[in-house]
């Protein structure tokens, strides 16, 4: 319990997710379907698609499409968290446990779950995880209560701090230099990639930065 | 209620266009990775896959903000950037300072340069 509710990544997990219930309101979104949003899909990205695509009219396969594309980054996200967490689970519980890995949980898991003994890790995980979704669902439902009383400064630092929060915690996890140069290319290389890289530019980023700084990673070791 | 409802085409939306596109994704790692070692080279690489796409994620969010945010100046964004990761690094590796005071100068300069 303490590790979510304490952890910067709960506090800006739930600031998202008050942004969210701020969002939906001001473009007609039903509740309902967004806090089911949540529990379905659990990826905010996503969400943002689907709420987006849905004032704009846009027709639902183009959505479908959108999402999927955001979605693929749950690929290397959950094959490299899913080996630490399952111990001897079976594949029901894995592919259950799956559902609930996001960005946020993948982030606080990776940091904190090496500390822990096989046997703990599913259900530290599962607990970690469901506080996470559950405290989203709450948070989701005040920003909807809250929207528009939030001055504009206000509301632009709490937009702000996702991509802060992340970045100091991935700066913070890298622990090694495949990491950090995983980092650095990512962050280098998107400029670049928005220019050229149409709506694939992401995957674009991850295989050429992440591929990049792996294959350094083994040059290095090689010599050494 | 029909299909052109739209709050039933809201929810049809979350689950086809949402929960299925993105939840594939995620059965497919799990079988992925089944025959995989937790510390097996593989998974090195595809750590940095995941590693790099986050972090162009939060690049795309600061260079190129959706929304009200994008109303605040380019310059300010990345100063906050900056300010973050020197406080990170200045208060011991510490992750909620590096990020009171970048939210100090996201907010302060929201009010006096937008």
């Amino acid at each position: 319990m303490r590790a979510g509710i304490f952890s910067v990544q709960g506090i800006v997990l739930f600031a998202g997710f008050i942004g969210f219930g701020g969002l939906i309101r001001d473009v007609g979104f039903p509740l309902g379907a967004a806090l089911l949003s949540t529990i379905l899909v659990w990826a905010l990205p996503a969400q943002l698609l689907i709420v987006g695509g849905f004032a704009a009219g846009s027709p639902a396969p183009v959505i479908a499409l959108a999402v999927g594309l955001s979605s693929v980054r749950f690929f290397p996200i959950v094959a490299s968290l899913m080996p630490m967490i399952r111990g001897k689970s079976g594949l029901g519980t894995q592919l259950y446990a799956s559902h609930f890995i996001a960005v946020s949980a993948w982030v606080e898991s990776i940091r904190l779950i090496p500390a822990l003994p096989v046997y703990a890790r599913m259900p530290f995980f599962l607990g970690l995880s469901n506080l996470f979704l559950w405290g989203s669902v709450a948070t989701t439902i005040v920003g909807y209560l809250l929207a528009g009383t939030l001055p504009q400064a206000l509301a632009n630092g709490l937009v702000f701090l996702t991509p802060i929060s992340f970045l100091l915690q991935l700066v913070r996890n890298a622990r090694d230099l495949v990491d950090r140069l995983a980092l650095v290319f990512g962050l280098a290389l998107t400029p670049v990639f928005a220019q050229f890289g149409g709506s694939l530019d992401l995957l674009w980023i991850g295989a050429i930065a992440g591929g990049a700084a792996y294959a350094i990673g083994r040059w290095r070791r090689a010599r050494t | 209620m029909s299909l052109s409802d739209p709050m039933l085409y809201a929810y049809l939306l979350v689950i086809l266009a949402g929960f299925l596109p993105t939840d594939v994704f995620r059965f497919a790692a799990v079988l992925f990775a089944r025959r995989l070692d937790e510390d097996s080279e593989v998974l090195v690489l595809v750590r940095a896959v995941a590693t790099a796409l986050l972090a162009g994620v939060i690049a795309r969010l600061v260079l190129f903000p959706t929304g009200d945010l994008a109303g605040v100046p380019l310059w300010i964004r990345l100063s906050t950037i900056a300010v973050g990761v020197a406080g990170y690094f200045l208060f011991r590796k510490s992750v909620l300072a590096g990020v009171v005071v970048a939210e100090i100068v996201i907010v302060g300069g929201a009010i006096y340069f937008r």
